[in-house]
């Protein structure tokens, strides 16, 4: 009908009105449509990116998002001169630097706002080769973090006449601090005896650095560096440092077949969460399986192809059934454990052998010393590990075991583990999960291979404490720093030789434990009994650490702690106990070389003070360069934050030896500007430069930097991340080079006539002129020779992987436990209780016990630092509940949100600790008879708000005059004069007199202690509130939803559980659950910690096997001391009998 | 030049009946003009339009034949017609949006009130500016703009308007219960044929 349709439009052109005036008139005037087509801005681009090319990233122009919602530039066009009313365009300075929020270190950018100098978002760094550019929303929290307004805007101190823990603070200088701490400090070390240089002690939460603060402790000449590992990963360890003498696992996951987890950890939480996850991902995406071995279904375990729920502790039983099966079914890579596995140690020690017999791990010793008699051996060792008893003692149904084998089996050489927290951190004997873990693993042949399981010191940088170079004293790489001569009992005690690391939570234990003090002073050793100085860094161990009672007890006795302070931007629970809070930065205000074992490649980050850097790029010059990053922060409105690393310099050079009496002096003092401790700039460029030969070449012949003052510094200034080598495998057959004179491996030259070798292992000595204590013969193991070629190997003292620690054996007493090995009868059980879990189901004996774990992190945390977090704090209100299963609930009639008690007993010594009262969420993702509580809640204040006077109110001294503006020159030229000093305070704009306490995050409580109990109770949530400080930031706080109960303290109520030989806290509990009774409320705890004190005794007294007369040493000379090196002297010990 | 006008007329009151309601003084205009009153015979013959106030005829009669015609029944939006997943593409990636950009135009959405760039009045209106842009072309001798124009004109009806609207409109026509919407649905189907077929030929619109 239409196309047969002929009307004439012709008369269209005889309308009354134009068209003009008819038509609405829906496009927009000709300024708008302008603005947008004379900007670079388009609605349909070319491509999509996160990222601007780093040549932008000085000077990157991008529209507001925030204001996008206004309606974008399809109706308001771009805002200019012409066109006012358009979309606000950003004006950035895009600085990179590292997160600083859990330990991956992922990239992050600072996208830094010049019109107002404030950092509008962290974006991730595309430049990192572990994050790739991305992050989680931990990493995305810096930003509230920075602006958090409750954060500690000047350093404070106890007021005068107040006890610590009063809550009594006046606001103070940052000279006034280091002058009376660098005295205390200075006049300590300087009583020269053996126990001044165990008695300023130095407490480190997440170092989340490379070395840089050991080596302060290195030039102070102290033992004095504590760890917190020891709470977190020592379990996790010494499996690694048995089988390698290496620190950690590092695996290829994003080449694996098989991505084998044996926890939450990697991909929702933890090491290395994010980076791990996008990885897996990765693999996944290419066909890779993924096992999750977690009691709790995790976020992991719900989207794995396989979900393995092994009673906690008995993971060692499972991974030994898989090597059961692979020896049966000859399904060894016989390749690689004929060249890598340490089999010809072992079947050449004829006394280990006859030991074994002895025990009944083999029916008798093997007639031949050869390989193949080595496998028989192992096959007929392990055959006791059958799918009936794995089903028994883990209670892993058999299909899922079945299964696992296949998908082992399948993943050949490509299968990749990471043991760390989870089984290892959890369970007395946890190590053995991952000593026990890696044997399927080797025999597999999955070592070092693509998509395989690796070792950390292959793929890390540490070059943080390198840059001696730059200073006066300290020598190339610290070559002439002096080795500390002391052993400090309170980190490394008798009982625990084999400790991966420090004793640290134990800390408060040993200063209160008079009667272990005195006994092993007694015998010989210099015992500490009390501290000068105590200094955790960003650390808080009240909360934290298990035994919180007994550390406040602790803390606030000033005749064990004489002078405490805290390196901590924000409030916490330990802060509130010390003398002195000085607020060093976070993620994006502070410098620190970081790098981890994320992939098989060695990269590093540069975490670094983003509005310093931003402003020195532009310009900007310090008044002191020694106080750059202080007068930054002042400049951009943080208040006086300053940073360690200059903290440090300026300390060690000015307060602890002005007059260089001490020879410290000098180590920090500038070889440029002698006389001045050294700057940022100068020690990095060495650092970097000295130690990372690819990143020095780069940089120098970069035409950017090769004409700079400090090329190699400013190269990663600009990038925040470098990739040294990429694709780093089966580095153990690196060859070495031997030219018929010298043998070179490892960068070390040794001479012929100083060589020997082995003919039965294989292993090339050589005489150690320096160390050769720490060998037999004074020989150290150098490089090993394997089918005709000299290779690198591990860094065990037989150069192999040792499927035998013999060291462990012999002179460390543990005979037993020198195998990968789990118990395999009741017998058996009650003879090696070291290895048995505490949890482990044989201890239910009670009516309504179960096995409680605790070791699970939870993705949105970040420790102390996300507790005023603001968006963090939202998405994670009531996360922490009591996982317990459908079946036991209705057993105890437990319904969703019930209040239940959680008493905690001890397995070892049957005392109880007392009770927390948490909520019970039934649910099917957990085995049944164990519970999972993760022991990150139950954050604490005892006040909401406190009175600081600015000091300075009267307006004297004002940190910037010309407003925040970099394209301003008057506030480029200005800077603070004399920052830190009295009477250069800077009066805090916005800041009143009133510090906030965590207003986002953390509830107030009271507390009761009589010394021996305790009682806790929270008494007031939050509520919104009006923020003055970063109020524009914060202008949604009135906004307060949530009451900010986060779970219990349940770590006030947890006794400490050393386990004997790794020395980890084992944190998973055996616990009774019974109803809330009537007044308890979630949150509630009870705690007898006089009990606590017991159970600490009784896991030393029962279960370690200490020092004695016939020792020669601490501690394995060959394994290396964390942070700081010790000398012979140290190292050797002559305990009285 | 006579072609050029009318086309660009029609265009423009194709549009403005499309993209919104009408208010009195448009109403008015239509009513007062027998030529456009020519093009829709329903409705100059319709008894309402001369006996009910112009509110009373938008409020109760036209205004909610309107709303049924392009919200609450029909959906006047390209995407929705040419996707296979019929969702109306509202973002950058809605290609008459950089065909308006490359010839900088751009909707102003709070004037029109429309959800896309892709609405059948916006389109019709685009139509309109192209035609009017031609005037001044020719006005100003410049015969190779002129030729673009047509050229682009061509383009447009083809790659956008004919392959979804006489769908559209032929549901308006069936869909409306006032005179005005059934009258411009059959109009406008018309019309964009005929000029269709214009721009082909480069004949009259006689």
């Amino acid at each position: 009908m239409y196309l047969e349709s002929r009307r004439s439009f012709m008369k269209g052109a005889a309308f009354t009105v134009a068209g003009v005036a008819i038509a609405k008139g829906v496009f927009t005037a000709d300024a708008i449509a302008e603005s947008v087509s004379e900007s670079k801005f388009t609605n349909t681009p070319d491509s999509l990116s996160f990222y601007p090319p780093l040549e932008q990233w000085d000077d990157f122009k991008e529209l507001d998002g925030d204001d996008w919602k206004r309606g974008g530039i399809d109706r308001k066009g771009v805002r200019s001169e012409e066109n006012p009313d358009g979309i606000e365009v950003n004006d950035y300075t895009i600085v990179p630097t590292a997160c600083s929020n859990c330990e991956a270190s992922c990239g992050l950018t600072a996208w830094i706002d010049k019109k107002t100098f404030t950092v509008k978002k962290y974006m991730g760094n595309p430049l990192h080769p572990g994050s790739r550019g991305r992050n989680c929303a931990k990493g995305y929290a810096t930003q509230s973090q920075m602006y958090d307004p409750d954060r500690l805007a000047f350093p404070i101190k106890r007021a005068p006449g107040s006890a610590r823990g009063e809550g009594k603070w006046i606001r103070t200088t940052w000279d006034e601090a280091m002058t009376t701490i660098g005295k205390k400090m200075g006049d300590t070390l300087r009583e020269g005896d053996e126990l001044s240089k165990k008695s300023v002690m130095f407490h480190v939460g997440r170092p989340n650095e490379n070395g840089f603060t050991g080596k302060v402790w290195h030039t102070l000449g102290s033992d004095a560096f504590n760890s917190h590992t020891n709470i977190c990963s020592a379990g996790g360890r010494t499996s690694t440092i048995q089988w390698a003498n290496d620190d950690r696992s590092s695996p290829d996951w994003a080449n694996a077949k098989l991505v084998f987890l044996n926890s939450s950890h990697a991909a929702d939480a933890g090491h290395y969460f994010q980076q791990s996850a996008s990885f897996i991902a990765d693999a996944r995406k290419k066909g890779a399986k993924l096992v999750v071995m977690d009691p709790r279904m995790s976020n992991s375990a719900g989207m794995a192809d396989l979900w393995i729920a092994a009673w906690p502790g008995t993971e060692a039983a499972i991974y030994l059934y898989l090597t059961n099966r692979i020896l049966q079914e000859g399904r060894v890579d016989k390749n690689f454990v004929r060249r890598w596995m340490n089999w010809e140690v072992m079947m050449k020690n004829e006394k280990y052998l006859n030991f074994m017999v002895e025990k009944g791990y083999i029916s008798k010793v093997p007639q031949k010393r050869d390989f193949e008699s080595f496998i028989a051996m192992i096959t007929e060792l392990y055959s006791s590990y059958t799918l009936e008893y794995t089903v028994k003692e883990t209670h892993v149904p058999a299909h899922k075991l079945e299964q696992l084998y296949d998908m082992f089996i399948w993943a050949g050489d490509s299968i990749s583990s990471y043991f760390w927290r989870a089984a290892a951190a959890g369970n007395r004997g946890g190590w053995m999960s991952g000593r026990a873990g890696y044997l399927p693993i080797a025999l597999r042949g999955s070592i070092g291979t693509v998509g395989g399981t690796f070792f950390h010191h292959w793929h890390v940088i540490s070059v943080a404490g390198k840059g001696g170079s730059s200073t006066v004293g300290q020598g190339k790489r610290g070559s002439d720093i002096p080795k500390v001569d002391v052993w400090n009992e309170l980190a490394w005690p008798p009982e625990w030789p084999l400790s991966t690391y420090e004793m640290s939570f134990l800390l408060p234990h040993l200063l209160t434990d008079t009667q272990w003090q005195e006994k092993w002073i007694k015998r010989g050793l210099n015992v500490p009994q009390k501290l000068a100085v105590w200094i955790p860094r960003m650390y808080n161990p009240v909360w934290i650490n298990p035994d919180g009672f007994r550390w406040l007890e602790v803390l606030k006795d000033e005749k064990k702690m004489e002078l405490t302070f805290n390196l901590s931007p924000t409030w916490s629970e330990t802060n509130w106990h010390v003398d002195y809070v000085l607020p060093v930065g976070l993620a994006g205000e502070r410098h620190d070389q970081h790098s981890e074992a994320t992939r098989p490649a060695r990269w590093t980050s540069f975490r670094q003070p983003v509005m310093r850097v931003a402003l020195e790029k532009a310009g900007w010059r310090p008044n002191n360069p020694n106080r750059a990053t202080l007068e930054a922060h002042i400049k951009a409105g943080l208040g006086e934050v300053w940073e360690e690393n200059e903290f440090w310099f300026d300390m060690c050079v000015n307060y602890i030896d002005s007059d260089g009496s001490l020879g410290v002096k000098k180590m920090w003092e500038s070889k440029r500007h002698p006389g001045k401790p050294v700057t940022i700039a100068e020690w990095y460029d060495a650092a970097f430069g000295d130690n990372l030969p690819n990143l020095y070449k780069t940089a120098t012949s970069d035409s950017r930097y090769k004409n700079s003052e400090y090329p190699v510094y400013e190269y990663m200034r600009d990038h925040g991340a470098w990739m040294e080598e990429n694709n780093i495998y089966s580095a153990q057959e690196r060859g070495v080079k031997f030219d018929g004179r010298n043998l070179v491996s490892h960068g070390h030259k040794y001479p012929k006539h100083d060589l020997s070798m082995d003919s039965d292992t294989g292993v090339i000595y050589a005489k150690d002129h320096h160390n050769g204590w720490k060998y037999k013969d004074d020989k150290k193991p150098v490089a090993i020779e394997v089918d005709g070629k000299m290779m690198e190997g591990f860094a065990t003292l037989d150069k192999k992987l040792d499927f035998f620690s013999e060291w462990f054996a012999q002179e460390w007493k543990w005979p037993e436990y020198a195998i990968p090995f789990y118990p395999r009868t009741d017998e058996e059980k009650k003879r090696m209780p070291h290895i048995v879990s505490h949890v482990n189901h044989s201890y239910m004996k009670e009516e309504n016990s179960y096995a409680l774990n605790t070791v699970f992190r939870l993705p949105y945390n970040i420790h102390t630092r996300s507790g005023n977090s603001k968006h963090l704090m939202e998405i994670s209100q009531n996360h922490d509940p009591v996982w317990i299963s459908t079946k036991d609930a209705q057993r105890q009639n437990f319904k969703r949100g019930d209040a239940i008690r959680v008493r905690i007993v001890d397995s070892v010594s049957g005392l109880e600790s007392g009770y927390f009262v948490a909520m019970a969420i039934p649910t099917e993702g957990i085995l049944p008879g164990t519970l999972a509580c993760s022991h990150h809640g139950g954050r604490w204040k005892l006040k909401n708000a406190i009175s600081i006077p600015n000091g300075v109110s009267d307006g004297k001294v004002n940190g910037t005059i010309a407003p925040r503006d970099m394209n301003d020159k008057d506030f480029m030229n200005e800077s603070p004069r004399n920052v830190g000093q009295e009477g250069a305070q800077i009066k805090i704009e916005d800041y009143d007199g009133i510090s906030g306490n965590n207003s986002f995050g953390i509830p107030t409580a009271e507390i009761q202690m009589d010394g021996k109990e305790g009682k806790f109770t929270y008494i007031e949530g939050l509520k919104p509130f009006h923020s003055k400080r970063f109020a524009e930031y914060n202008k949604d706080s009135d906004n307060i939803w949530w009451d900010g109960l986060s779970g219990s303290w349940q770590n006030a109520v947890a006794a400490t559980h050393p386990d004997p030989i790794s020395g980890m806290h084992c944190w998973h509990q055996k616990v009774i659950l019974e109803p809330a009774q009537k007044g308890d409320k979630i949150g509630d705890i009870q705690v007898n910690y006089d009990n606590n004190f017991k159970v600490y005794q009784a896991w030393r007294d029962e279960l370690t096997r200490p020092l004695d007369g016939d020792s020669e040493f601490r501690r394995p000379p060959h394994i290396k001391r964390p942070w700081v090196p010790l000398s012979e002297k140290a190292y050797r010990v002559d305990i009285r009998d | 030049m006579q072609n050029l006008q009318a086309r660009s007329n029609i265009y423009a009151l194709l549009s403005r009946i499309l993209i919104q309601e009408l208010d009195t003084e448009m109403l008015q205009t239509i009513k007062d003009d027998e030529t456009i009153l020519d093009f829709l015979p329903n409705l100059k013959n319709w008894e309402a339009l001369n006996i009910l106030e112009n509110s009373v005829l938008l409020e109760e009669h036209l205004n909610p034949d309107f709303i049924n015609i392009s919200i609450l029944h029909l959906i006047p939006y390209e995407t929705f017609y040419v996707r296979d997943d019929q969702m109306i593409e509202t973002g950058g990636a809605n290609p008459v949006t950089d065909t308006y950009s490359a010839y900088n135009f751009m909707v102003d959405f709070a004037e029109a009130r429309v959800v896309s760039t892709d609405h059948i009045g916006v389109e019709l209106e685009f139509m309109h500016h192209l035609c009017e842009a031609q005037i001044k072309a020719e006005e100003d001798n410049d015969a190779e703009a002129a030729y673009e124009l047509k050229t682009v004109q061509k383009d447009f009806l083809n790659k956008h308007l004919l392959q979804w609207a006489p769908m559209y409109l032929l549901n308006v026509k069936y869909e409306s219960r006032t005179p005005l919407y059934a009258d411009t649905a059959d109009m406008a189907i018309e019309f964009l044929l005929s000029d269709n077929e214009y721009l082909s030929s480069g004949t009259s619109l006689e």
